[in-house]
């Protein structure tokens, strides 16, 4: 029983509360037979006239008779609970201030004050912003594009503020091709390159609001704006400037890689890559065997023809006058031909003095003497270094020729061969005291250079 | 027996339904999105707040109203339910249109929002206060200037309390 009371207690307050609300005692039911045929359509913009909206709405069908047809709004309305429309030709407007701009309104065709249809809509749902205005576009030389500007009134505005904006240009020559870029800015930027040169173009602005609270349609389009894109020859002046540069250096690249080519075995690799001497390679034609079919004879006789002394030993006259300028040259050459004249019994020569007598033995080396004898004779060259080697071993030739009047065998450590050492000198092998020259001539006789060991030996 | 039973039928029941509305809130906030109060109402609240800094200088002692009644929590709608009401009282005050069309804007876009049950339908609104007797003209234009500017002030924070109180309601919204 309790619990019945309560419940019957409880409907009754909920349907008083439900009752309460306004509205619900009209039929607000859309199933209306005639609202085919009173259909319309409204939109409003808000802030036109500084705080007055305007609200606009048209029958859909155009050939309706309206003489006696009327809009009314109620709800969402501040101060008031309804308020009736102007007429203006075939469209109604109300322009007021006093939307709420929260929450729904309900607006009403009426026939002599009977509701003929009527349809709920909220007044910030159906927005149309106002038509942007001062489209303007500007070319721009230096970064080849343009940059296209527009105005739009929202701007100014506290409620519809944030809009999307729509730019469609065109060539004028092409129908309906147009192109369409949204963004929320009042500034955008066209590629010159995405456009044709030297064309005429068309564009034209439009607006719609942002999603966020107010929704609604496209605004109207701006008034379009034309512009020429320049031609290309703008671009063109600097491409000769280039195109010549281009060439110029595509044909000195050429040539450098042609002369490179061709110059590069005799004289670019000489120089980035020089060969450098082998050491032993060097020593070796230096001091090159002779021909082993070249009849080497140390026989008197083989070298007639030579201006030579006969000596016991390897040592040639020129070069003994070439160094010896002083007393003792005289001397030298008596004992020398004493010597000779002893024939084998002649002091054996120490390496030094063939040491000290370089002679340059070379296959390459002309000789003065018949072709096939010793190295004895004089080679060309030998003029020419022999005198400065000649004042070099000025000093020790008496040294040097002490030990050889001393007698054979002598051997002196510090003793060093005045001149320095050049290649293709004969070499001696060091012979036993008292054993002839010519013998270890002899022996050595295909053994026609000098080594650099005899010189370490000799020390 | 039987008059226990009869107190049973015939007292709790009628108790129950006057506590019922008492116990339950009457106000259900719509636009919890929070795109009415930012985009139309917070326009208004600033564009007032703007037209107050104008004209007055405000005290800082803390009207009454706001002693018995606050934004505490559960009770967000209640005090906005208030505030929205109070606001109407402004609009006898001798103010410009543009000043009753914010204020208008606010408190009735307030109620829309908070669509709260006429708990107080036709009651009449609690007045801002009762002017004094004056003995001379002069005395009148006086009081009745500082009474504008404590109206104003009144105004002034009534105006900061219902912004307040939306962000808290909007804060809350969002952290659930």
């Amino acid at each position: 029983m309790t619990l019945l009371s309560t419940a019957l207690g409880m409907l009754f307050y909920l349907l008083h509360a439900v009752s309460g609300e306004s509205g619900y005692a009209e039929n607000g039911d859309f199933d209306d037979a005639e609202l085919d045929d009173y259909s319309f359509s409204c939109y409003s913009q808000l802030e036109v006239d500084g705080p007055q909206h305007l609200l606009t709405c048209t029958f859909d069908d155009l050939d309706i008779n309206s003489t006696n047809l009327e809009f009314e709004i109620c709800g969402a309305l501040l101060d008031v609970d309804c308020l009736n429309f102007n007429k203006l030709q075939e469209r109604y407007f109300l322009k007021t201030k006093k939307f709420l701009l929260i929450g729904d309104s309900k607006i009403c065709v009426k026939l002599e004050k009977k509701n003929m249809t009527c349809r709920k809509m909220n007044i910030v749902k159906i927005v149309k912003p106002e038509a942007p205005f001062d489209v303007r576009v500007v070319y721009r030389e230096g970064a080849n594009d343009f940059v296209v500007t527009f105005n739009t009134s929202h701007l100014q505005k506290k409620y519809v503020k944030v809009l999307i904006h729509e730019v469609a240009y065109r060539q004028e020559k092409k129908e309906n091709n147009w192109m369409r870029v949204n963004l929320t800015s009042t500034r955008l930027t066209l590629l010159q390159r995405k456009l044709q040169p030297s064309a005429m173009y068309e564009i034209k602005v439009r607006s719609i609001p942002y999603a966020n609270y107010f929704e609604g349609f496209w605004s109207e389009w701006s008034p379009s704006f034309h512009f020429r894109t320049p031609e290309t020859n703008g671009t063109g002046e600097t491409d000769p400037v280039l195109l010549t540069i281009s060439i110029l250096s595509f044909f000195s690249v050429a040539l450098m890689v042609t002369l490179a080519c061709v110059l590069w075995k005799k004289r670019i690799k000489p120089i980035i890559w020089p060969s450098l001497p082998d050491h032993k390679k060097t020593l070796e034609q230096l001091c090159k065997k002779p021909k082993k079919n070249l009849n080497v004879s140390f026989n008197p006789e083989s070298f007639l023809d030579c201006q030579i002394h006969k000596v016991d030993g390897i040592q040639a006259r020129d070069e003994a006058e070439g160094f010896l300028q002083d007393p003792f040259s005289p001397q030298l050459e008596e004992s020398e031909k004493q010597r000779l004249r002893g024939g084998m019994q002649g002091p054996s020569w120490p390496s030094e003095q063939a040491g000290i007598t370089p002679k340059v033995f070379r296959g390459e080396s002309p000789f003065r003497c018949l072709a096939g004898n010793a190295s004895v004779c004089d080679a060309p060259g030998l003029p020419s270094s022999r005198s400065p080697n000649g004042r070099e071993g000025g000093k020790s030739r008496p040294l040097v020729y002490q030990d050889l009047l001393l007698g054979p065998g002598t051997t002196n450590s510090s003793l060093r061969p005045p001149f320095p050492f050049q290649p293709g000198i004969l070499t001696l092998n060091p012979v036993a005291p008292g054993q002839p020259i010519l013998t270890s001539l002899g022996s050595s006789q295909e053994e026609a250079y000098v080594t650099m060991s005899s010189f370490y030996q000799n020390q | 027996m039987f008059h226990v039973s009869f107190r049973y039928i015939f007292g709790i029941p009628p108790l129950i339904l006057v506590l019922l509305p008492v116990a339950s809130s009457d106000c259900d906030i719509n636009g919890k999105d929070g795109g009415a109060y930012q985009n139309v109402l917070m326009v208004n609240i600033d564009d007032l707040d703007n037209m107050i800094n104008f004209d007055s200088n405000c005290l800082n002692n803390e009207p009454n109203f706001f002693k018995k009644h606050s934004c505490d929590d559960n009770k967000e709608a209640s005090f906005l339910n208030r505030a929205a009401r109070k606001l109407k009282q402004f609009l006898k005050m001798n103010i410009s249109d543009d000043f009753k069309l914010h204020l208008s804007t606010v408190s009735q876009g307030t109620l829309t929002l908070l669509n709260c049950t006429s708990k107080g339908k036709g009651r009449k609104p609690p007045s801002l206060g009762e002017a004094q007797p004056t003995k001379n003209l002069e005395e009148n234009k006086s009081l009745k200037e500082q009474k504008k500017q404590n109206d104003l002030c009144f105004l002034k924070i009534l105006l900061q309390k219902i912004k307040t109180c939306w962000n808290k309601i909007l804060r809350g919204i969002k952290e659930h």
